[in-house]
């Protein structure tokens, strides 16, 4: 296949201000959101959920370390049929209408805008402004599969595969600058908008799931089926035979046999 | 063991990740490494980083890390995407035109 | 004059990023902190542009700290300034007041934010300090249980319940606290080693059977947890005398135990400054009173 040549003023006025374009709006959209962010208010009742929620988790995945009376009682007290707390809790499901909740739209205006809007707007600009063009070669071969994807506004079936249309250039920077982001900006940034997602921080652990009914038939469910066995049963005798490798051996053995 | 120290450390990591793949990429773009070869100057360059780390923390890398699969294989695949980016931009940019 | 005012830049973000550092760290070098800004830093306020917030919070926590209720006072007043409505700022006004023993005062204000914002943490905990300090026990065990009734899943706070239960000889109620945190973190051995001493202090066959246990778990998570091998040798002694039919099972572990005590204090007595015979003098002291409580037990 001929080798192609590129125009140098492709570089120059289509290849580089892509990568401009998409690196600055990611870095706009980062000091746009932070101004708009609104300080979340959380209802108590949505805190004690979702923490008890993390205990009763924490309860099934360590609760071998607890002696059997203790880990029955906490069982009891999240599972118990009467009072239990899983069992009585009854909450409304919290997806309130977003049109009713004036604040709640706000939020979603407020996401709109910060970040599909921007995608939206951007994509579409780039792909008037600079459509049709070829911009760069990956350095790598890659399968006639990959052409859709890298090729995105030429429909050249000569083409091959390696070649980079000024439209997919944009979607690989949006997605590959996303770790740049996390390195320009510190960790917690919104151009990033995947990070936010999944933020887990134990202590404010403040995201509930939509319906808090349905996480704690799920989470009753689970706790029902976990039962308790001691981790600690025996203990003393691993410990004090640890360094005796002939009763090592026997027990080694006796559990092979089990 | 210290939940938000771990975190703290992985960040660290995270960052370290991102900038090495990220000059890795550089440097393959302007070599103009084209192929496997890019592929196997990355996962050089990210085994040495991690060689770096565990000699820099000497032999109390237990401390720091739960494992050496996560100092090693943390992260390896975003900064695969970053280092995909740069090496293309790069190779483009001296290459290509 | 240019050199001057580099060395005075150089110093000036010296301490910035001094004070910066002891915030993120989150060490309470509260002295350090006051030094910084009253000798240093306070003649150069405008200079950190908007770092100056978070600056002044901490000088302010740290004047509470050292006593300087009037610095404490003066940063206040900045931070109120800025943010006329915020409950973090009202916060550090009840605890100048706090510093300042005006306890009534203080608490009337926690209670006025949480009833503005009941998911306040801070002012609820500092409710439970106020009680704390004026050894109003029942009532930090009722304000704090409040909180933990909502923040089921903080574990500082079940910390601090135990520590309060145990003020109060509530030997049940603290075991409860400490399983709560043997659950969110269960390979710290002191939390296995705490609940371990709590349940042998209830004392009675059962609770010494699981102390016995815990203190184990402790060892093996730390070999070098001298306090846990005591306990486990006290335990498995105690036990050896009350259950007959497995007294020599006890007696190994209470030797075990002591084995490894002495192991320990030996290695340690090698490494140590003090004169050899010193610690060789220690160890025989050690076996004496070994051999003692296991005569005394059998």
């Amino acid at each position: 296949m001929a080798e192609l040549l590129l125009d140098s003023d492709i570089r120059i006025w289509v290849f580089l201000p892509i990568v401009l374009i998409t690196f600055l709006v990611g870095i706009i959209r980062h000091y746009v959101a932070t101004l708009m962010t609104s300080e979340k208010t959380v209802e108590i009742q949505q805190i004690k959920d979702s923490q008890a929620l993390i205990r009763s988790r924490m309860l099934r995945e360590n609760g071998k370390f607890l002696p059997r009376a203790s880990f029955e009682m906490r069982k009891h007290y999240f599972n118990n049929k009467d009072d239990g707390y899983f069992a009585t809790q009854k909450r409304e499901p919290v997806v309130k209408n977003p049109m009713t909740d004036p604040t709640m739209m706000a939020d979603m205006m407020k996401g709109n805008v910060t970040n599909v809007i921007p995608m939206i707007v951007i994509g579409g600009w780039i792909n008037w402004a600079f459509s049709g063009f070829l911009t760069t070669k990956v350095p790598f071969p890659l399968t006639l599969r990959f052409k859709p994807m890298l090729q995105r506004g030429v429909e050249l079936s000569a083409l091959d595969a390696s070649w980079v249309s000024s439209a997919s250039w944009y979607f690989l920077n949006v997605f590959g600058l996303r770790s740049m982001y996390n390195l320009i900006l510190g960790q917690d940034n919104a151009a990033d908008q995947t990070r936010m997602m999944q933020d887990q921080m134990t202590g404010a652990a403040m995201g509930m799931p939509p319906d808090p009914s349905k996480a704690f038939k799920a989470e009753w469910e689970a706790l029902e089926i976990s039962s308790h066995k001691w981790a600690l049963e025996q203990i003393e005798d691993e410990l004090v035979n640890k360094n005796d490798p002939l009763l090592e051996n026997v027990r080694a053995q006796r559990n092979r046999n089990l | 063991v210290n939940e938000g120290a771990i975190r703290q450390n992985a960040a660290i990591l995270d960052y370290c990740r991102t900038s090495v793949s990220c000059l890795a990429g550089v440097t393959a773009g302007i070599m103009g490494l084209t192929g496997l070869y890019g592929f196997i100057f990355y996962f050089l360059t990210a085994g040495m980083m991690s060689m770096m780390l565990l000699t820099k923390a000497g032999s109390s890398w237990k401390k720091f890390f739960s494992s050496w699969s996560v100092l090693f294989s943390s992260g390896l695949f975003g900064g695969l995407f970053t280092y995909i980016l740069f090496w293309t931009f790069l190779y483009g940019m001296v290459h290509v035109y | 004059l240019s050199k001057d005012s580099n060395v005075l830049h150089f110093y000036f973000s010296e301490a910035r990023d001094r004070l910066k550092q002891i915030r993120e760290e989150q060490s309470r070098s509260s002295r350090e902190v006051v030094d910084i800004w009253e000798q240093f830093l306070s003649y150069f306020s405008d200079k950190l542009g908007n770092d100056v917030w978070p600056v002044y919070e901490q000088v302010c926590i740290a004047a509470c700290d050292c006593g300087e209720i009037s610095l404490a006072h003066r940063c206040v007043r900045e931070l109120n300034r800025q943010f006329p409505k915020s409950f973090r700022v009202k916060g550090l006004e009840g605890m100048v007041l706090e510093a300042n023993q005006r306890y009534d005062t203080a608490e009337h204000l926690y209670k006025t934010i949480l009833q503005d914002d009941p998911t306040n943490s801070v002012a609820e905990k500092r409710l439970v300090v106020i009680y704390k300090s004026q050894n109003k026990i029942k009532e930090a065990i009722t304000e704090l249980r409040k909180y933990l009734d909502s923040h089921m899943a903080d574990t500082d706070s079940w910390l601090e319940l135990s520590d309060l239960y145990l003020s109060q000889m509530d030997y049940a109620h603290a075991a409860f606290c400490l399983e709560e945190l043997i659950l969110a973190n269960p390979h710290y051995h002191l939390f296995h080693q705490r609940y371990a001493e709590i349940r042998y202090t209830q004392g009675g066959t059962e609770n010494l059977l699981e102390a016995r246990a815990y203190f184990s778990q402790a060892i093996k998570l730390n070999p070098n947890n001298i306090r846990a091998l005591y306990g486990l040798f006290l335990c498995a002694s105690n036990l050896a005398t009350k259950q007959r039919s497995a007294e020599s099972k006890n007696m190994k572990y209470a030797a075990w135990a002591a084995e490894q005590i002495s192991q320990l204090y030996r290695k340690l007595g090698g490494r140590g400054t003090k004169s050899s015979s010193d610690s060789t003098e220690q160890i025989k002291a050690l076996g004496g009173m070994f051999d003692k409580l296991q005569l005394t037990s059998s």
